[in-house]
Parts: C-alpha cells; structure tokens; sequence
C-alpha cells in the first residue's frame, strides 16, 4: 500500500469555458444515461467508504470517551463477581506491548538478514538465484497465510515435548504450549513479510554505483551493507516495522489460541525475565474479545473503551508511517551514503 | 564481545549465514505444513477426503468427538464438514463480488473523478480502513449490527417459515458479508488504484480524441489495461476473507448450518460456520485428539486454499501477461 | 541516537518486567483449572482468596471450555483440577469427585416476556421443541415463535438441565446453541421471544425474567431448602485422590468459613 498518489493530470493548455482538464463537452449532462449512473454509482461509492470510516471512527470515539477513563488504563483487572470491581486493562495493555516488543525483536533481524541475502548476495548464479527465489516465494506464503492457521501452526510446535522450556509441563505430561514467547514469535511472523518487502524494496532502490563506489574503496561486500547500504534504507526499514507492529498489535487470533488467556500477566518459574517470556497474560485484542459479547459479554462498556484505545494506537502507528513514507519521499535516499569506515 | 562485532566481519561467513538465516525463514514455511498435515493425519486415516462432503450433523459429531477424547473409537473420527466448507465459499464469494464492485467504482473515483482535495481525504481514509484490526469491526459488529438486524429487519414471518430448521436471532450471513466486504474493500481499492495510476495517460486520452466520454474510456481502455491487478485484487482479498476468523466468529450466529437460497429473504438471516471460525470455536477442545486432528485438518484445508489462490491468479495472469503496462 | 533507542527498549521491557514480577515470582505449586463456565466465577473467586489468605503457596491458572473439555483434560493429565458441573458418569471411572457447592438452575425469559410460572411439563415441552409458539403458553407476553436457546454439548448445566428438568430428552436440535453462561445470558436479554437456562449466579444478576417452576422461585434459598426441583452441584474433580495443592485447595474450601462465606454469597453450600 505504499502508492495510492495518482499522478497528477498532466498540464493542458487552457481551454475556453470547459478546462477541467478533460477535453471539451465532457460535462456529464451530455452523456448517455448508463454513463451518469456510472458516474453516480462511483461517487456513491467513494464517499460511502469516507462516510462508513467515518462512522466506525466516530461511533468507537463516542463510545470510547463515554467509557474510558484513565484510571482503567492504569490499574490491573481483578477477578469479581460483578463487572463493576473488574478493574482495569493495565495487564493486556502491557501484554500488547511485550507482544510487539517480542515479535518485533525476532522479525527484525529476521527479515533484514533474508532481504540484504536476497538483494546483495542472491544474485548471481542460477543456484543462488532459485534459492533467493524460494525465500522471496516463502515469504508471500508466509504473507498470504492467515492469522489462525498461523496460530495452530504455534501451538503444534509449541506443544511438542522439545519446547517444554518455551512454556511449561503439566502433570500429566503434556506441554502447556501457550505463553507470551509461543505467541511472540508467531506474532514475528505477521511482522515478516512487511519488513521483508520494504527493506528489500529499498535496497533495490540504492543505484549500483554507490556500491561500486564503496568496493573501488576497498571495502567488502558485508562492510558496504552494514556501513553504507543498511543506513540508507533506515526509512524504510522503520516504514516496514510500523507496519508490521501495526499488524501484530491488531491479532487477535493468535494471542486467543497461543498466550493462555489468564486475566493478569502470570509469570512461570523463577529467573526473572525468563519467567516473564515463558508466561501466560492478554492482550488488548483479546480483553476486547473476552468483554464483548462473544466472549464472556460482561462488560461491553470496557470492551469500547479498550476498543477506543487501540483505535487511537493504530491511528497513531497510520501516522507515523505517513510521515515516514513522505519524509523519505523528500530526503535523498544518498545522504548518509558518505559514512564509510 | 562487542569489539570483535564492531570490527570488520568476513565476507565469506557473513554470507553463509545470512543466506543460513534466509533458508531458515523458508523452513519455517515447510515446517508449517508439515506440522499442520502431521496433526491432521488422524481425520485423513478415518474419513479420507469424504469428510469434505456433507452428510452427516456436524453437531453431533463434534460432540461426539468431545464425549470419547480418551480412548477414542474408529467411529468417533467420521467427519462431514461440509457446512463449513459451504459457509466458507459462500460468504467469501459475495463478500469478494460486492467488494470488488465497490472497488473498482472507488478507485476510478479516486483516480479519475475526485477532486484534488477530496482524494486528499479519501486516500488516507482508506488506509484507515484497511488498518482496523478486525476484533473492533467485530465489536461493532456484534453490539450494533447484530442487535439492529435482529429486532428491525428480520419479520416474524421470515421466523416463522424457517422455525423448524433453525433459529433467526440477527447473527447470521447479512452481518457477516456486510462487514467483510467492509473489510476486504480497502485491500482491492490500493492495488487497483496504483495499477489505474500506472496506466499511461496516453491510452486514455486516445479514446478520449475518439469521442468517448471520459466515464467510457476509463471503461474501454484502462479498465482492460488493468485486468492483472484487478485479479490480484480478487486473489489477495479472497485470501484475506478465507482467513478471517475473529470478526466472523462473533456475528456469524455459530451454527454449523448451510443457508439455503431458497428460503427466500431469510436466507441472508441465515447463521452459518465458516472453517476459519469453526477452528477459534473449537479452540479448547484442540487436546482431545479426535477434534484436535479436526481442527488441524481445518487449518490445512485454509493453507492449501491460500496456496491454490497465489497459483490460480498466477495462471490467470498469464494470458493477460501481453496487457501489462508496466516496463 | 541508536543508544536511547535501545535504551527505551530496554527501559519499557523492565517496566513490563517490573509490574509483572510482583505477581508471584517465586510461588512454588501450580494448579491448572479448566472446565466448566458456569463455576468458574466461583472458582476464581474462591482461587483469589486463597491466594491471598497463604501468599506464595499456590498459583492458579484457570481455563474454561466447558465441563466435558475440563474433564478430558484432566483425564489426559493436562490440568490439575477440571470444575464439573454435572454428576459423574460412567466413562469418569478413575477421577475423583469433590462437591464444593450447589446451585440452581433457573429456566430465564427476556425481560419484556413476563412469564410467571411454568409446569416441569411445560418446561419439557418447549425445550424439546413440541410447543413452538408463544401464544401456546399462557402467562407469556411474548408474540410469535418460541427462541429456544441452549448450550453446546460440552456444558455440564445443559447435562444437568436434561437430567433434571427434561427427564433425560435432548434439547430440540434448532436451537442456538450458546458457547457460555454469559453468552446464554447475553442471547436471552437481546431476544424477545428468547428462552434458556442458566445457574442462579447468572439469572440473578438482573435484564433477564426468572421464571418459577411449578409455583417455587429459583433463587438459591429454595434451592437450599430444597423446595426447587432444578438443583445441581459443583464438583472439582481430579485423576485419583487430590495432591499437593490441589489437595490443599480443596481441603480449604470444604473447611474454611472464608470459602463457605464466598459460597453463600451467590450459591448453596454443600452440608
């Protein structure tokens, strides 16, 4: 999505009374019925996405300024017998953001190694060009595959004897499977292919002779990348990572089947961050879930203001890849082309 | 330990593993369907592909599958989940045909009809739809439409003529489409906007001096120019719809019934099951090892469809191969 | 630049890390729950107090899913306890049941539909889909055709109803089947013409219309006093005799007047 600027229509010479830019009699009181109702149909249909947009944002503000207050952001849920005493949304609030933090962490690396192979390295030869063709080829699946089979996918591996240590073992012997680590690092995968594309997108971008520039100084191929080409494509790199956040703090399907569901961030065992990852807690996605009404349906008004918040996140994160795109449309993608060690 | 990073790497080793990293990302694909086909073996070994046919009560047979998870007999795998299957195809199809209806006026409209200041807004709105994580569109879903369509549109004759198969409460394929469509609309407007902005202006402007009203020669020229990214619109949208599975959960109605067109008006009442939904309704029995392997047969038959979708709109694009105007 | 960036990192991981820690760091048993939902408010609640009542001894987690999926998990070893609400069968050879507390089982209408009383007959016959319409049933308010609600088949309230209340018949299969207590009650409150089932605890809670059975309310003193016919029990129950925490546990809410006192609140003791 990183295109939806149409070019602007291209200068005319000016026309006598009709210079809307395309062509004389072109008003559409002269075309056949068929047409207007083309015409009608497509401003019908253009400004009723804005008005369904708008309705969404509108109705989850009402409702969310009616319901949130700040001291649900800050304080923990509790267990109660009514919905009144439930307390807050502090816990899936810090869930989403551990979620991220994690998912992010191991994507990251991840997709830069994959798209710096496949753009640097994975060009010549026809051996390395079909291996750089099935990476490119596994990343779209991976792309293309959904949140929930992704999130089987978690719990299969996860529940094998091997990643005990990833959650933990019940009595009887099964593996527990479920914990912010399983759902992180299936959360990495949703966060994949965005960095992948962006990155690799704007490696190819970079033009050749910066590259030559650097080997005519005597620098390896592994030094331009992390010195000079790496740099370069940061705005895109941080453009792919909004977006990729922005997918995983919208899961929910995943977080539902992989993180354990329990009301608070539970921590497991005893080495102190260790016991954090291998532990179980919610996300906001899912505290929406539980409180609406196809979950436990007790508390609707916590589940709009809980919407409400993660609306404004996404908002945010929309923002902020907005200015990125248009920051990096202005710089010159050269300018930190100079550091070179 | 952080000097020896900051100091110039190998070449050769740091090649090897990057490219050990990139081959890991394209294991982790195999090692999916592997897994998933592993865990479903179960439903495969008992029913073979039967149980993509209909015929039995998936209700009873889940239930079934939930009563004998110990020591489950042969009989307790029969599985016909074809509801599912039917509630699948069908609420992705008219979600995808609305949608791309929708989207191909919305893009021509963005592209070629918009003012400047109103494309301004449209763009980002847009953006903003495509970004809506599905549980709030689910939210809004199950507290307003649902309860909207259940006491305003549905009549009590409409619950009288289906009474004895079924029960009409708002929750059922109406809101369902609705939303999807809401959805997966915005997915299909970007690739069809940037593949209408990359048509040269040349072409249009040719049919234009011909005589054709601006309306017409976006439809005779540039919409046939386009027809790749409108098929990779339907593929990507169609994939994102078989995927969806939180949103449809909570207004689809969770019965695993199949609407059928000929109950006239009620059928769009109709509550239906789809594979992707079944899949987060059956998620705590996924330890018993009958429903375990169905719900990872499910998820098998979602990641084979995802391929076969990439590979159909391959095929499809290749005759129109000779339309592309890029490069 | 790159140092603050890691630094924030690192700064929000602890702070995570940090509000998380305090929530037992070092506590030494674990007890998994899952099983059914119309315990587990009382469950959690009775889980919390004893937490706090001996602090570091046992953590909990507890799941839901429904009775029979607590029950094979805790056949196969998953999870320390599953919360039953329905009597053993045959096929729980093996497990241990302990009763910790009875409740009711309430036949609820929507709020609009003022229906008084209803006959354990009549009862029968609208959940088993022989009477269909409204105006078939005198005292309701509501029009048009009866909305059966039920519960999916792994809800030990829908096993108990049917043994109680139906005389062992099945709910008619057009009825919506709901997932949860709180999506039953959810589904009746938004349905005019709805009826269903649900333990006290939920009927109490206000939006729905109660109704009494044979002339005696549903409320748990006559549920007590055993005048309501519909009265079933919780049970936690374990692969053989209970151990370690799980044993402790159960022991307490069986003996304390701090879990009889949670107990009564909204239910009926046992003894």
């Amino acid at each position: 999505m990183s295109t939806l600027s149409p070019q602007a229509p291209e200068a005319r010479p000016a026309r006598g009374r009709q210079d809307s830019g395309r062509g004389r009699r072109s008003s559409p009181m002269s075309w056949r019925w068929g047409d207007r109702l083309a015409l009608a149909a497509a401003w019908v249909a253009g400004l009723s996405l804005c008005a369904i947009a708008g309705a969404i944002v509108l109705y989850m503000g009402y409702r969310g300024i009616q319901y949130l207050r700040p001291g649900l952001i800050f304080s923990r849920p509790q267990v109660s017998a009514d919905q009144a005493g439930s307390g807050g949304f502090l816990d899936p609030l810090l869930g989403t953001i551990l979620l991220t933090v994690i998912g992010i962490a191991i994507a990251l690396p991840l997709a830069l190694a994959s798209a710096v192979w496949v753009v640097e390295y994975g060009q010549g030869g026809r051996g390395r060009q079909s291996l750089a063709r099935i990476v490119e080829s596994s990343i779209e699946i991976v792309a293309g595959t959904p949140d929930i089979v992704i999130a089987i996918f978690g719990l299969a591996v996860f529940q094998l004897s091997l990643m005990a240590p990833f959650s933990f073992t019940s009595e009887g012997g099964g593996v527990y499977g479920r914990s912010f680590i399983a759902a992180g690092a299936m959360m990495s995968l949703l966060a994949l292919p965005s960095v992948y594309a962006a990155t690799r997108d704007g490696l190819q971008a970079v033009p050749g002779h910066v590259r030559e520039a650097a080997f005519a100084l005597g620098k390896t191929r592994i030094t331009t990348i992390r010195r000079v080409l790496l740099p370069s494509v940061r705005s895109n790199i941080a453009t792919g990572t909004t977006l990729g956040i922005s997918r995983i703090i919208g899961s929910t399907a995943i977080v539902l089947i992989l993180l354990g569901s329990t009301l608070r961030i539970e921590t497991q065992g005893s080495v102190p961050a260790i016991d954090l990852l291998r532990g179980t807690g919610s996300s906001l996605t899912a505290y929406i879930y539980e409180n609406s009404p196809a979950g436990e349906g007790a508390a609707p008004q916590k589940a709009y203001a809980a919407a409400f918040l993660l609306l404004i996140f996404v908002l945010a994160l929309n923002l902020l890849v907005d200015r990125l795109g248009r920051a990096h449309a202005s710089a010159s993608g050269l300018a930190s082309a100079g550091a070179v060690v | 330990m952080l000097e020896r990073l900051k100091k110039p790497w190998p070449d050769r080793r740091a090649e090897r593993l990057l490219g050990a990293v990139s081959l890991l990302v394209a294991a982790v694909v195999v090692a999916m369907v592997a897994f998933v086909a592993a865990k479903s073996w179960p439903i495969f070994q008992h029913n073979g592909l039967g149980w993509l046919l209909g015929g039995g009560d998936l209700e009873t047979e889940i239930a079934n599958m939930n009563a004998a998870a110990v020591k489950p007999a042969a009989s307790v795998y029969h599985l016909r989940a074809w509801p599912l299957i039917y509630g699948t195809v069908l609420s992705t199809g008219i979600a995808v045909v609305l949608g791309m209806a929708i989207a191909v006026l919305s893009s021509v409209f963005i592209v070629e009809l918009a003012p400047a200041r109103v494309r301004r807004v449209v763009i980002p709105v847009v953006r903003l739809l495509a970004s809506v994580p599905s549980v709030i569109y689910g939210l809004i879903g199950i507290l307003v439409l649902v309860p909207f369509i259940g006491h305003h549109l549905i009549t009590e004759h409409e619950r009288r003529s289906v009474q004895n198969a079924v029960q009409l409460t708002g929750a059922g394929l109406a809101p369902t489409v609705l939303i999807l469509t809401v959805m997966i609309t915005p997915i299909m407007i970007a690739l069809v906007c940037e593949a209408l902005a990359s048509v040269p202006a040349s072409w249009r402007e040719g049919a234009v001096a011909l005589g054709l009203n601006p309306l017409r020669a976006v439809r005779a020229v540039t919409l046939k120019a386009i027809r790749p990214a409108i098929v990779a619109a339907a593929v990507l949208a169609t994939a994102r719809a078989l995927g969806e599975a939180v949103m449809i959960q909570m207004v689809s109605g969770g019965k695993s019934f199949s609407p059928s067109p000929g109950d006239g008006i009620a059928f769009f009442f109709e509550p239906l099951r789809t594979l992707a939904s079944a899949i987060l309704d059956f998620r705590e029995g996924v330890g018993s090892p009958p429903l375990g392997a169905t719900i990872y047969a499910f998820a098998l038959l979602l990641l084979f469809s995802a391929f076969a979708l990439s590979v159909a709109g391959y095929l499809v694009k290749l005759p129109l191969r000779k339309y592309q105007t890029r490069g | 630049m790159h140092r603050i960036r890691r630094l924030s990192v690192a700064l929000t991981v602890a702070g995570v890390a940090g509000v998380a820690a305090p929530a037992a760091a070092n506590a030494t048993s674990l007890v998994t729950i899952s099983g059914a939902t119309s315990s587990y408010p009382l469950v959690s609640l009775l889980a919390a107090k004893y937490v706090k009542l001996h602090p570091h001894k046992i953590r909990f987690k507890i799941a839901q899913g429904g009775t029979t999926v607590g029950l094979n998990d805790v056949k196969a070893g998953s999870v320390t306890i599953a919360d039953v609400a329905q009597e053993p069968t045959g096929a729980d050879a093996g497990l241990d049941f302990y009763p910790i507390a009875k409740y009711a089982i309430c036949v609820v209408t929507n709020k609009a539909n003022t229906l008084a009383n209803l006959t354990q007959a009549q009862v029968a016959s609208i959940f088993t889909g022989k009477t269909t319409s409204w105006s078939a049933v005198p005292g309701a308010t509501a029009a048009g055709p009866i909305e059966v609600f039920t519960r999916t088949s792994v809800a030990g309230v829908l096993t108990s109803f049917k043994s109680l209340l139906l005389e062992g018949k099945s709910v008619t299969s057009h009825a919506t089947e709901e997932a949860t207590e709180g999506l039953m009650r959810q589904a009746v409150e938004s349905a005019p013409s709805g009826i269903g089932f649900l333990s006290n605890y939920q009927a109490d809670k206000g939006g729905l219309n109660s109704v009494s059975l044979n002339g005696v309310a549903c409320n748990k003193t006559t549920a007590a006093s055993g005048q309501y016919p519909g009265v079933a029990v919780f049970f936690e129950v374990t692969k053989g005799p209970a151990t370690g925490g799980a044993a402790a546990f159960i022991n307490w809410i069986d003996r304390s007047p701090a879990a009889k006192k949670i107990i009564s609140s909204q239910w009926v003791t046992i003894g």
